[in-house]
């Protein structure tokens, strides 16, 4: 069910502004110095050891943030890679990162010739090596494949939004032998990466990678407050099970938990005398 | 109030707001290279935090009868606006690929002779495509030379390579299964008698197994049946492929759901409030 506006369920407007006072707050805290913990990812554990392999074969990396336009997945795929190219830069591993989106290009290019000036090895930066394919689907996928078999791909890294192409890459680096570690939002692609990639980032965890890579305070804070965010969820999740049970898929407070107009259904019920 | 243009005022509204934007990027650019790095990032969190205030707000804002607030009518522009900014990058795309191809033929790169195949197909595709679309709009001829060139190269060519890929995947997939159902461990035990259930429980066979030769019920439970009456009604594969799919994996993938959509909330925020520094 969407939302047009806050107006048609008040209740779900409230619960954004929990869960964006939940995440602030312990921004907030880990600023101040809170300890945070974070559980370990071994698919991320395993980038460094993918890397080190390249470097050793002499072969080249690719990231693919897939067919992801510009938003908010983009920009945590870029990071991602940015961090990725970081650990590159250490080495002058050879690397290329694909694109099928041209707004994604133009900012990747700008994100890696950061990561380079950052690692103090500007000069290794190559504008050739992050690529704009096409933003045609299988254009795209037939493009990567042919890039992985061409130059024998060691490492594999593909984060992003992912649709039908995710198979034809990680089919493509499984037959080279690159070690491969795939994240994505797109859980109907999450099957084919676990089938066919070394490690695989689900869901939410592709959000926490750069907390868990960069171990800044403000991702860190911003985590935790996820997670109470989450732990908030499955509570409302049990509670309108068990009230459905009790009271019927009818009754005023599960229209408030997820329909359009339940907030005022349920405030005139209990405060304002009487259902409307 | 209204954000859409009078018929009579469009044309001389259009100029200003192209030459307006014009002049606001014409500004902006020498303005963000003048200003020191402090001076640029507040610029840029300034900009941001008003263009996420704006969305923001749009959905914060009670509405009328017809679902609209006073910021409505300009969501649709705002949104134009980020189609603009995608295609000036497809520009930037297309500039880089055709750059690298061009250099690839002009140095004699190992394999340049794929890069011409790349650019005669771009040039050629590019030629069909423009003038087809002139075409259309009645800005040029509509030749037969015209119909049947793009007709083998988009129909008969593009579409087909489309088609030969995602075929492609169909292989990839029994490949890819046979890795993932070998019985390494429990879990990748589980995995393949759960798959084998599903994938015999939605195909007729399923329902031939279990129905014909097995003589489980077809029927639905009765009303007021025992637990061990409801076990017995749905012990065919087809019902228990479904309560796998309905109970066990729709509310697995939901939980994913929710924990992606809190993540990408979360991003969003930081993103707003320029709090993530990640590439920015």
């Amino acid at each position: 069910m969407t939302y047009q506006h806050a107006q048609d369920n008040w209740f779900s407007a409230i619960i954004i502004g929990f869960i964006a006072l939940m995440v602030l707050l312990n921004i907030f805290r880990a600023r101040v110095g809170a300890q945070l913990f974070i559980r370990r990812i071994p698919g991320l554990d395993a980038i460094d050891e993918a890397i080190g392999r390249s470097t050793e074969m002499g072969r080249p990396v690719t990231m693919i943030p897939g067919m992801t336009s510009f938003g908010v997945v983009a920009v945590q795929s870029l990071t991602i890679f940015k961090y990725i190219t970081k650990q590159i830069a250490r080495f002058a591993t050879p690397m290329r990162l694909l694109t099928g989106d041209a707004t994604v290009f133009a900012v990747a290019q700008e994100a890696i010739a950061d990561a380079y000036n950052e690692s103090g090895r500007p000069d290794l930066y190559d504008g050739d090596s992050i690529r704009f394919l096409s933003d045609r689907q299988f254009a795209f996928a037939s493009g990567v494949a042919g890039l992985i078999q061409r130059e024998r791909v060691a490492a594999n890294f593909m984060f992003g939004e992912f649709y039908a192409e995710s198979l034809i890459f990680a089919e493509t680096g499984n037959m080279v032998g690159a070690i491969q570690v795939a994240g994505t939002i797109s859980f109907t692609q999450v099957p084919f990466f676990v089938a066919a990639c070394d490690y695989t980032i689900i869901g939410d965890e592709f959000y926490a990678t750069s907390a868990y890579l960069s171990r800044e305070p403000v991702l860190l804070g911003s985590l935790v407050g996820q997670d109470i965010a989450k732990f908030t969820f499955a509570f409302l999740a049990l509670s309108g099970a068990t009230l459905a049970t009790v009271f019927g898929v009818d009754d005023s407070i599960i229209k408030l938990l997820g329909q359009p107009g339940g907030f005022d259904a349920f405030i005139q019920e209990y405060f304002g005398g009487g259902t409307p | 109030m209204t954000w859409q243009l009078n018929p009579q005022d469009q044309w001389l509204w259009i100029w200003a707001i192209v030459l307006g934007a014009f002049v606001l990027v014409l500004g902006l650019i020498p303005l963000l290279q003048v200003l020191p790095p402090r001076g640029r990032r507040a610029l840029v969190v300034g900009i941001t935090f008003l263009a996420g205030l704006f969305f923001a707000a749009e959905f914060f804002m009670p509405v009328n009868e017809e679902q609209k607030n006073m910021l409505t009518p300009a969501i649709q522009p705002a949104q134009n606006l980020l189609q603009l900014i995608g295609a000036l990058a497809l520009g930037l795309g297309t500039y880089g690929l055709v750059r690298l191809h061009l250099k690839n033929v002009v140095q004699k790169r190992t394999q340049w002779g794929y890069s011409v195949v790349l650019l005669v197909s771009f040039v050629t595709m590019a030629f069909f495509s423009i003038w087809n679309t002139l075409a259309e709009k009645e800005l040029a001829p509509k030749t037969p030379l015209l119909e049947n060139s793009f007709k083998l190269l988009f129909d008969f060519t593009l579409v087909q390579l489309d088609a030969a890929m995602f075929s492609l995947i169909a292989f990839y997939i029994f490949s890819a299964a046979y890795r993932a159902f070998r019985i390494r461990s429990i879990e990748a035990s589980i995995l393949m008698f759960t798959a084998m259930v599903v994938m015999i429980g939605v195909v007729p066979l399923g329902a031939y197994i279990s129905y014909d030769l097995m003589g489980f019920s077809a029927e639905p439970t009765p009303e007021g049946a025992s637990f061990v009456q409801m076990l017995v009604h749905n012990l065919g594969l087809p019902k228990v492929a479904n309560w796998i799919l309905t109970s066990l994996n729709a509310p697995a993938q939901r939980a994913i759901e929710f924990g992606v959509g809190i993540g990408g909330l979360a991003m969003a925020i930081r993103l707003w409030l320029s709090l993530e520094r990640g590439i920015t």
